[in-house]
């Protein structure tokens, strides 16, 4: 805070010590005692009173901040962003078109007569938008979803929410949702004031239930003049302009392009020959979401996955205006970039003509004048070293043929031996070069830029030279021996040691070194660059020194090509250590050491010493103080070398000035303030330092991310970093299908989007889905399905699977109804978490979109991916017993060979009545029988069954959606693999019925049991009646004696004497039955009669027991009285 | 030697560099070939402990494609994905483990489940990084990326020297989603020294006398030298005789130096003094000191790659003068993943040079670079 008051210059508010305002303010201050409420009057009255309700708010308050808390993201936002997209999305005739002109009419007070493709304004002083309209194919919103940072949704109010709005919110969602804003035009076709007021409450809360509640929705309330009221799109376009982003998960990973300018610059006599010939064209746009890298793939969204062949920077077409004081924009400055709608510079049109209108800015001419102006500048910078070495550096040649001498290897004379040999593989590898030159196919100013990078080397590539070639003489050295003097062998070693260090020291340029003369921003540049830096070399060494030099390169690659691999430092040569251990040596080393002197921040003696100096103390002092210390530390010192140890130290640290003090001491003051002196906390506070050090981190990182390139030169921040997103590059593709160009429309969004490591890459992609909840049809496995999953929309055939308990991944043939399911299919390999879109189709018919209604089939996230899959679905192996011994049994018709019997040794089987078993081993007789034990005896009318898995392949297909390839009117009517259904609809083939499952008359026969036997033994045990009573049985169970008994007849006489006598035994009958009920009322009577002559009695004898009893005892009575 | 690219295929001439071009292609996804290998030499084509780590990256991986020619010549190399888990490979003894641990070092954060290798072979070889010193030096590096040591480990189970080896490694890796952006730019001084040395199938005395030279040198320096003696015994020996030395030093920073030294293979007619070679390896440790950094020279390669992996941050740290090994893995990196490393010298005073004229300073290496924002893509979520 301190530092930053001392930078801020402003002029202080004096505030008015007398006079009519002070007092004012006075009396506004003065606390009014009267009506003070009872907290305030007497504040110890309200302190903590209990604690449990004190512990309550606590941890209500540390919930509330807990909640707010969200894991700390770095922020990447460049110091220049790209501008915004926002994207006007509705169904047809909703008035997008017109809203766009309003806000263009509004931001820079131009009327855009068409209004195609991207269109880039400057709104503000910090901020650019790109309005883009999107039309109404499902592509486009998906590619528009993709990449708007804000979308205005526009609905038509008197018809209320269509489907492609809903659609548009899901496929958001999906991809990560943008800002949306909601804007209800054709209020004015409502001309009830109730019914629009309830209207727009009912499509507010709609639009809330489906973004999040409280969303902005504008209501755009008529058209005047074909123009929307000036007041609300004034509102709305504030709006825009102050509009805040968050980051979005796949944007923050991804370098992504709009392209807003299309050139086609292939020969035209190329397409004159072949109008279907591949062409180049160059696409322009800002790069947006992170860095984009050189040399990388992208993704053209309805296009395919292209490599970049060529990628510069270009000036900003639509700069943000210069950092000028100034409150508003200038008129000028308020510049507005649309090459698709004829705005800016550029009409685009199918014949490629441009016509250049007013106000314009012919991009091309002024590139290459800004690159060679750069270029000339750069080559100026990036003279890195003095001409004190450059002098050393240069060499100077004896005669023409020779080789040069440098002043540093005057002595090292065996250049002039080996120098006819060197020049024989020098012409060799020279022809060998232009060989491989003609063979290869790139255009010539990239290989001429090879070769220049070979020459450009030479400065500090000869000298390294030198010292590898040392290094490696030491192992031939004994071959060599008489060649070179003993001096110089001597010395061998220790050069082999110093060439690493040499090399790191002799240019500045360790860049150069690692990565050569790299192709520095853009291409274009880089030649004319070089051919100056060559003839700079030219005027220092010569053209023999190049020859040499990359000739050397050329043996040195060629020896280097299959040495071991070795990571140590000293990888292969053991040069000779250095002796440590010696004095001079020692004290260089021994700072490296806790042992030795520290630097002046660090250590602990000085930082005493620094308070003490703060204090006041003599500087002479310390200096004393420090003799002795050093003194004491190396007692073994020579005297000499104490003094040389003791200036080494001095140097190294600063001493303190008064204001070095004074900082530090301002410094830890503030800290101790901030810890102690805190007037406004008297309450407990939770500790949330560890969010707080996360969140410090994150800033520190972006802070580091932003500050670190700063003062890079451009071309060179671009190699490290990327193309920056704000930067406006031009990117060349080769061999683009012709119909890109040929039918092209710019009212389709071309979305550029930057593939990452692997993701061009091809594998199983396993995801999680679940079928949209408004998708009428269930989704079939093996259909095929328009899937959008990062940059791509393409066709594959998924499988659907369900995960089991023990991880199995279970085939489903449909997907389940309400719960999410595993999918797998063949398609780009896409990092986890990322989202995706199914559809069954992205084509337009209207046909079609009615009879599906929601076209949005499945949403869903990727789970992993691999390179093979594990989807199973289950088998049952079906077998029938050949013969049965006790437990074991022989199965035939399970498998048809020996082999498959093999495979299935030792796997469990099991009969259908439940008795498990296993199999054992094949028969060799009929081929595919096998042996097979059960824990208990089976019988032949068993079935038994092996229940294995059988692994089911995903299908390898996958194919983009191509759907920028279409010709103009048929866009939209993309067509890819149809479905089995699909095709059979089409064709009317009827699947024929299987015969199994159709239902025919059941007949039955009745059940014949065999005929019950009785052991002998068990009928000799028999009771009589339960013997059988007929020795012979027939199968119909009756003895044969009742079979020959002939049926009787009677005559109507006979009847009518059975009928009587029938009617006799009758009455006979009843008469008994009557009888035998009287008897028993009888003889209940009776026993009742007897039962109450006894109770009678019994009643009696009691009576009678008790008088007596009595008696007895009045007796007894009077005995006792008498006695 | 760039690499020339057919259709998006990198091909590659020479066996040099082959472990850093299929590590790099491992992680990149990118296929290569590389042509041309010894195919001047006696014995032209593969050696055996290329092929062996070939198989060991099949192990790892899953769908890797590679094709040889005939004279084993050429190869061609379509990564798979790195899926880890238990993996049992047997390295050839003509190279350390140190070889084919330092690939799995790489690749381990990258696989799909958390790697379990056991690798047998020679633990300590001439030519490649030592067991010891990956442990000590490299494994401290790693968990500066990843933050949480949650199962890295190198556990030294057997010993072998040279030539027939018979020593076995534990390593076991955690995987990450992503990297963290590192910022190391200061190592301390140096406050302890360690070190181990093994006896195989020599006489214990050896070690103890290897341990009074080397700590014979490094006391001069620090007081704070503990050097533990390894003496193996039985089958943990290994199957070869042999003796050798490594030594850590440890900063305040947690920077680790460590240099090793070890006896020539026997049978080879050479005799080493144990007291040399305990003062060879004090004073390589205080060369590896005197070059400073935040990593050990031998890593450099394995930080910068950590480095270009990580996320879409700057990265900074600062180590010594640049190995070869590492020059080359930087002009690798920047083949296969376009990532390009700023490196400034960092020169250091002037006046303490002018001192010691014959001592010329080796100088620091300030190295920043973008993450590409790789994401371990193999790996599953729930």
């Amino acid at each position: 805070m301190a530092d930053e008051s001392a930078f801020d210059k402003k002029k202080a508010h004096r505030a008015k010590q007398a006079g009519r305002k002070a007092e004012k303010k006075k009396k506004k201050k003065q606390i009014d005692t009267s009506n003070l409420s009872a907290r305030q009057r007497n504040p110890k009255a309200f302190a903590i009173q209990s604690a449990v309700r004190a512990e309550r708010q606590f941890r209500r308050r540390e919930d509330v901040i807990a909640k707010k808390q969200h894991i700390p993201q770095v922020d990447k936002t460049p110091l220049e962003p790209p501008p915004i997209i926002v994207a006007v999305v509705g169904p047809p005739r909703v008035g997008k078109t017109t809203l766009i002109n309003n806000l263009i009419k509004s931001f820079i007070k131009t009327n855009v007569t068409s209004t195609n493709g991207p269109i880039t304004i400057v709104t503000s002083k910090k901020r650019r938008i790109t309005l883009i309209e999107c039309n109404n194919d499902i592509n486009s919103m998906i590619d528009i979803a993709k990449c708007a940072d804000l979308v205005l949704l526009l609905c038509d109010a008197s018809f209320g929410f269509e489907m492609e709005i809903f659609e548009f919110l899901n496929i958001c969602q999906v991809h990560g949702m943008p800002k949306i804003m909601g804007v209800l035009t054709h209020l004015d076709m409502i001309k009830n004031a109730k019914t629009l007021k309830t209207t727009k409450k009912t499509l507010k809360h709609r639009f809330w239930t489906e973004v999040y509640s409280g969303a902005k929705l504008f209501y755009l309330s008529g058209i005047i003049h074909g123009e929307y009221l000036r007041n609300e799109i004034k509102n709305l376009a504030r709006f825009i302009s102050v509009m805040k982003f968050r980051p979005l998960s796949w944007r923050s990973t991804h370098a992504y392009i709009l392209a807003d300018r299309m050139e086609d610059v292939t020969n035209q006599e190329i397409i004159r020959k072949d109008p279907k010939v591949n062409r180049d064209i160059i696409l322009y746009g800002y790069v947006r979401g992170v860095p984009l890298m050189k040399e990388t793939m992208v993704h053209i969204a309805g296009v395919g996955d292209m490599k970049v062949s060529e990628l510069s920077y270009l000036p900003d077409p639509c700069p943000l205006p210069s950092s000028e004081k100034k409150r508003h924009l200038m008129e000028r400055e308020r510049q507005i970039y649309a090459p698709f709608s004829g705005v800016g510079g550029i009409v685009y049109d199918k014949d490629a003509v441009y016509i250049e209108l007013k106000g314009s800015h012919s991009h091309k001419q002024e590139d290459e004048e800004t690159n060679e102006k750069k270029a000339l500048l750069k080559n100026v910078v990036e003279t890195t070293e003095t001409i004190d070495e450059q002098m050393q550096e240069s060499g100077f040649k004896l005669f023409s043929g020779g080789a040069v001498i440098y002043p540093d290897m005057l002595k090292d004379d065996e250049y002039l031996q080996q120098k006819s040999k060197d020049r024989d593989e020098s012409s060799e590898d020279s022809s060998s070069e232009d060989d491989e030159k003609s063979d290869s196919d790139h255009d010539s100013g990239i290989e001429q830029n090879e070769i220049k990078t070979g020459k450009n080397q030479l400065p500090w590539d000869n000298g390294s030279n030198n010292e590898e070639e040392s290094g490696e003489e030491t192992n031939s050295e004994k071959e060599d021996e008489e060649d070179f003097g003993i001096k110089w062998k001597e010395k061998m070693n220790e050069k082999a040691t110093d060439a690493y260090f040499e090399r790191q020291n002799t240019s500045g340029n360790i860049m150069k070194l690692v990565y050569g003369e790299f192709e520095i921003g853009n291409k274009t540049k880089d030649k004319i660059d070089e051919s100056e830096d060559d003839s700079d070399e030219e005027e220092i060494g010569g053209l023999f020194k190049k020859v040499t030099a990359t000739q050397k390169k050329k043996q040195k690659e060629k020896e280097r090509l299959d040495t071991d691999e070795c990571s140590f430092f000293y990888s292969l040569d053991k040069p000779l250590l250095r002796d440590w251990t010696s004095e001079s040596n020692k004290q260089h080393l021994i700072n490296y050491f806790v042992t030795g002197k520290r630097s002046a921040d660090e250590d602990a003696s000085e930082l005493l010493k620094l308070d003490d100096a703060s204090d006041g103390d003599d500087e002479e002092v310390y200096g004393d103080f420090e003799d002795f210390e050093t003194g004491e530390k190396h007692v073994t010192n020579e005297n000499s070398e104490d003094i040389n140890t003791l200036e080494a130290g001095n140097k190294r640290k600063a001493e303190p000035t008064k204001s070095e003090i004074l900082d530090k001491k301002l410094k830890l003051k503030a800290k101790f303030d901030s810890e102690y002196d805190n007037p406004d906390d008297h309450r407990i506070k939770g500790d949330h330092s560890y969010y707080e050090n996360l969140k410090a981190e994150a800033l520190k990182q972006s802070e580091l991310n932003k500050s670190v390139f700063e003062n890079l030169d451009n071309g060179l921040r671009i190699e490290v970093e990327g193309f920056r997103p704000g930067l406006y590059v031009r990117m060349m593709f080769k061999n683009m299908p012709s119909e890109f160009v040929t039918n092209f429309d710019s009212t389709y969004p071309i979305l550029i989007g930057a593939l990452n490591m692997a993701e061009q890459n091809i594998g199983f992609v396993s995801c999680k889905v679940k079928k949209h909840r408004w998708y009428k049809k269930i989704l079939k496995t093996n259909d095929p399905l328009i899937i959008s999953l990062g940059w791509r929309r393409f066709q594959t055939l998924p499988i659907y699977s369900k995960i089991e308990d023990d991880l199995k991944c279970r085939y489903l043939k449909y997907t389940p109804e309400h719960v999410t399911c595993n999918m797998h299919f063949y398609g780009p390999v896409t990092p986890q978490n990322t989202g995706l879109l199914a559809l069954q189709t992205v084509n337009n018919n209207h046909n079609e979109i009615k009879q599906l209604g929601f076209r949005i089939a499945a949403t869903g996230s990727v789970n992993e991916i691999n390179k093979s899959t594990q989807i199973v679905k289950k088998l049952k192996l079906v077998g029938t017993p050949l013969k049965i011994y006790k437990k074991t049994a022989f199965i035939k018709d399970m498998f048809t060979s020996t082999l498959e019997v093999a495979k299935f040794e030792g796997a469990k089987v099991k009969t259908v009545s439940g008795i498990r078993g296993q199999i054992k081993k094949a028969l060799n007789k009929p081929e595919g029988a096998f042996r097979a034990t059960f824990e208990d005896k089976i019988l032949m009318s068993d079935i038994i069954f092996c229940r294995t898995w059988f692994k089911v392949d995903v299908t390898k297909f996958y194919a983009p959606v191509v759907n920028l390839l279409l010709p103009l009117g048929a866009k939209n009517a993309w067509q890819g693999m149809k479905t089995k259904g699909q095709l059979k609809r089409e064709r009317n083939v009827k699947s024929e019925a299987n015969t199994d499952s159709m239902y025919t008359e059941v007949n039955r026969e009745p059940k014949v049991f065999k005929p019950l036997v009785i052991p002998k033994q068990l009928q000799k045990g028999l009771p009589y009646r339960f013997k059988p009573k007929n020795k012979s049985t027939t199968l119909s169970g009756k003895p044969k004696t009742q079979l020959d008994r002939v049926a009787v007849i009677k005559n109507p006489y006979e009847q009518k004497v059975t009928n009587v006598m029938k009617m006799l035994k009758m009455n006979f009958d009843k008469k008994t039955e009557q009888q035998k009920a009287a008897t028993a009322e009888r003889l209940k009577a009776h026993k009742k009669q007897l039962e109450d002559e006894e109770w009678r009695r019994i009643k009696r004898q009691k009576e009678l027991k008790k008088k007596i009893c009595r008696h007895l005892s009045k007796m007894g009575n009077k005995k006792k009285t008498q006695m | 030697m760039p690499a020339v690219t057919e259709n998006d295929v990198l091909v590659y001439r020479g066996s040099n560099f082959f472990r850093q071009r299929l590590i790099l292609s491992s992680l990149s996804g990118r296929a290569i070939r590389i042509e041309e290998i010894r195919s001047t030499h006696d014995d032209p084509g593969l050696r055996e402990y290329e092929v062996s780590l070939i198989r060991l990256l099949d192990k790892v991986t899953n769908g890797t494609r590679v094709e040889l020619s005939e004279t084993g010549t050429s190869l061609y190399y379509q990564p798979g994905i790195l899926i880890g888990g238990q993996v049992t490979h047997s390295c050839c003894p003509q190279r350390g483990i140190g070889y084919y641990l330092e690939v799995l070092l790489a690749l381990g954060p990258f696989c799909k489940e958390p790697l379990n290798a056991v690798l047998q072979g020679v633990t300590h070889s001439e030519l490649d990084v030592s067991v010891d010193k990956l442990k000590t030096a490299a494994l401290p590096i790693l968990l500066k990326f990843i933050l949480v040591d949650d199962g890295l480990e190198l556990k030294v189970i057997r010993r072998g020297a040279p030539p027939l080896g018979g020593g076995e490694v534990v390593f076991r890796c955690p995987v990450r989603r992503h990297l963290r952006p590192l910022q190391w730019t200061t190592w301390g001084l140096v406050k302890r020294i360690r070190g181990v040395v093994y006896a195989l199938r020599v006489s214990p005395t050896m070690a103890n006398r290897v341990v009074d030279s080397a700590k014979g040198v490094m006391l001069k320096f620090l007081p704070d030298v503990y050097i533990n003696t390894d003496q193996c015994r039985g089958s943990n020996a290994g199957k070869s005789p042999g003796f050798g030395v490594s030594l850590v030093a440890e900063t305040n920073e947690k920077t680790f130096y460590c240099a090793e030294a070890k006896s020539v293979e026997a049978g080879k007619g050479e005799i080493t003094l144990p007291e040399d070679l305990g003062r060879e390896c004090a004073l390589r440790l205080l060369d590896e000191i005197a070059r400073g950094g935040a990593v050990d020279s031998a890593f450099q390669w394995l930080l910068a790659l950590w480095m270009a992996l990580g996320q879409k941050d700057v990265s900074v740290c600062i180590v010594g003068p640049l190995s070869d090994y590492t020059i080359s893995f930087l002009q690798h990196l920047k083949e296969f993943f376009g990532v390009m490393f700023k490196l400034e010298a960092i020169v250091q005073e002037s006046e303490e040079s002018d001192d010691e004229e014959d001592m010329p300073l080796a100088n620091k290496i300030k190295m920043t670079c973008v993450g590409i924002g790789y994401v371990n893509i193999s790996k599953r979520t729930l």
